[in-house]
């Protein structure tokens, strides 16, 4: 049996394609963007002096930093919904359906509808949100509503309804995954020392399922804020989110703007996944 | 009626059903103050489907549970004054040892200044004070154990269940723990039920042995009862150390019955039977010797193999029809038979214990031949 140890020349050779491969896709051109948020002047240069004034004038732009708060405040309402929903969805699936069979099938059920392409899903929606879409013409015929709802489609109602089905099942994969290894024992040990159903949930279930909810939030909370796909399609050109800018500078051919925002996106989801290591240590998670 | 307050448990014909397999079938038992009771039986037989029920982590098809007198059949486990020990432990792997031992203290609503004085006592009481503030990964089989059992103690339950509660733990570790733990009963007068398939423990620790096979009782007692007076031909197969017999009543003889099989004709004390009736008796290996003219009972055989424990010598014989016998005597006695002699052994008919005639009856086993069963 031969063994690759830790610091042998062998290791080194053997992380090296991966290396190079992460070094082009992702550090350089991460680089790049970084620097190119710094460029002064007028000129589109590398011989550009670097300055601050791409960040001072996305500051003093009121409107910019309504888009950021509103950015963040849909994210944690993503994040909510999705985490309750994601938590009540994976608890039934592992703790409430007993038998085998059914718990494959409803698995299956939650999980193939993400096989499909995010951008598709999206698009799936348009049909069923608009003013003739399915839903108002489903509420018009049981005479739910007298007129159809104009705020399904092209509104933050309409994304967040297309985007919950998205992430939920990110939210719930890893509490699916923690609740599973959780022996029955540990609840019937609580129950026996005099601890009710729900005090059981709060003081063993929960505590041990946590690193679980952490990881799924830190999931929708990156997707949510990198997803500018459904916000396009659903929101149409009336809605706007951070990585939406980014787009319309893209395209307005504003790129230093561009590389301001996308750096800024990228300090957000860091310090969001900071936070979540700081209540949870994921790298410990299999040691449980 | 006016005993029951006395019983720290009575279970009236149990019955669980899982789909069309029968777990628990009429089990009754009563469990009276301070009682160490064993149910002792091979998997599947039920005993801890029986410790469940009583625990309310399962509900039963049938029959009612009274604990210290007042039904609980249908109440769930946090309304039962019960503590319970699990075979893996169960101990919660985010709490540390203080909280998790005083995790049923705060279950019950207790100040928080007491319950940190409990636990500090029950912690230096179990001698695991210093692992306090660890968590469960931390500790070893030993310590775990240590720590599960202080956490079911501290709320002073009438009753502590244990599911096999040492079958996880290093087997040199055992007896220590179990001789703790038989003082610990003792000391506080919690009844115990101890569920195990290990005879040994049953035995050494169990005031009342209760053997259970296919979802029922097979016999309840002290454990000589249970090891010198077998009353069924399971519990002479299952406990170690007997030698059964199958045959009909051939008649009686003197004040004896004559039971005739495959193995011979044997004089067996007990009452009346049906002539041509099937019967079992058993003997105990270490009333089986050299055949002497006293013997009434008398089986011609060969040795196969010796075992020597020191205390006991064990003579594995076959007599002519393969069937194996075993026969034990003193380890300071000189050895009377080695491997592949031949001799002729024999037992007084008192030695011989008559089993019950089985419920399902005489007819249909009477075409199966008359066997000798010898405990593996």
């Amino acid at each position: 049996m031969s063994s690759i140890r830790p610091g042998s020349p062998a290791a080194y050779w053997l992380a090296l394609p991966a290396t190079l491969w992460m070094m082009a896709a992702v550090v350089v051109p991460v680089g790049m963007i970084v620097w190119v948020s710094f460029w002064g002047g007028r000129a589109f240069s590398p011989e550009s002096p670097l300055s601050l004034d791409n960040y001072q004038r996305f500051f003093a732009n009121r409107t910019y930093m309504a888009l950021v708060l509103e950015t963040l405040r849909h994210t944690a309402t993503m994040m909510l919904i999705c985490g309750v929903l994601g938590y009540c969805i994976a608890y039934f699936l592992v703790v409430k359906v007993r038998s085998p069979a059914w718990r494959t099938v409803l698995f299956l059920a939650f999980v193939i509808p993400f096989w499909t392409s995010a951008l598709i899903r999206a698009i799936a929606w348009v049909p069923f949100l608009g003013v003739n879409g399915v839903i108002n013409q489903a509420l018009l015929a049981l005479g739910l509503a007298d007129e159809p709802v104009e705020i399904f489609l092209y509104s933050r109602t309409g994304i967040s309804l297309a985007q919950v089905p998205l992430y939920t099942l990110m939210a719930s994969g890893p509490v699916v995954y923690m609740l599973a290894q959780i022996p029955p024992a540990l609840r019937e040990a609580a129950m026996t020392l005099k601890a009710e159903p729900v005090t059981v949930f709060r003081r063993v279930i929960f505590p041990l399922t946590l690193p679980g909810v952490v990881i799924g939030q830190v999931l929708v909370f990156l997707n949510v804020m990198a997803d500018f796909a459904t916000v396009q399609t659903i929101g149409g050109n009336k809605i706007a989110l951070l990585p939406n800018l980014v787009i319309n500078f893209y395209e307005g051919a504003q790129i230093r703007a561009a590389a301001v925002v996308a750096v800024l996106l990228m300090l957000c989801m860091l310090a969001g996944v900071a936070a979540a290591l700081r209540v949870v240590d994921v790298r410990r998670l299999g040691a449980a | 009626m006016d005993r029951l307050p006395q019983l720290d448990l009575e279970i009236r014909s149990l019955r669980k059903r899982y789909g069309s397999f029968t777990a628990v079938d009429g089990v009754s038992l009563q469990v009276g103050k301070g009682q160490f009771v064993c149910l002792l039986g091979p998997s599947g037989c039920g005993k801890t489907t029986t410790l469940r029920c009583v625990a309310g982590l399962e509900e039963p098809d049938g029959g009612d549970i009274l604990i210290g007198g007042r039904e609980v059949t249908r109440d769930p486990p946090w309304r039962r004054d019960i503590a319970m020990m699990f075979q893996d432990f169960a101990l919660f792997p985010h709490m540390t040892v203080a909280r998790q031992v005083g995790f049923g203290l705060e279950m019950l609503r207790k100040p928080k200044a007491e319950v940190g004085r409990r636990v500090a006592e029950v912690l230096a009481a179990f001698e695991i004070a210093a692992l306090a503030d660890r968590k469960p990964a931390g500790l070893s089989g030993g310590q775990r154990q240590r720590v599960a059992l202080a956490r079911a103690m501290i709320t002073e339950p009438r009753i502590l269940l244990l599911d096999e509660p040492i079958g996880a733990l290093d087997y040199a570790l055992r007896e220590t723990v179990m001789i703790e733990l038989k003082q610990l009963q003792r000391r506080v007068g919690i009844s115990f039920i101890w569920v195990t398939h290990d005879q040994n423990e049953a035995f050494s620790l169990g005031d009342h042995v209760v053997v259970m096979n296919h979802a029922r009782i097979e016999q309840q007692g002290t454990p000589e009862e249970i090891l010198h007076r077998p009353r069924t031909p399971f519990v002479a197969s299952f406990v170690q150390g007997n030698n059964s017999f199958h045959g009909r009543v051939a008649g009686a003889e003197r004040g004896l019955l004559r039971i005739a099989g495959e193995a011979g004709s044997f004089l067996v004390p007990g009452p009346a039977r049906m002539a041509g009736s099937a019967a079992s008796f058993s003997v105990r290996a270490e009333r089986i010797g050299p055949a002497a003219a006293a013997h009434p009972n008398r089986v011609a055989v060969r040795c196969v193999t010796v075992e020597y424990f020191g205390s006991i010598r064990r003579y594995i014989l076959e007599r002519a029809g393969g069937a194996l016998l075993k026969l034990d005597q003193f380890g300071a006695e000189p050895a009377w038979l080695r491997q592949g002699e031949a001799a002729e052994i024999g037992w007084a008919a008192e030695d011989c214990v008559l089993h019950d005639v089985p419920e399902e009856a005489a007819p249909a086993s009477s075409a199966a031949p008359a066997r000798e069963v010898v405990p593996a």
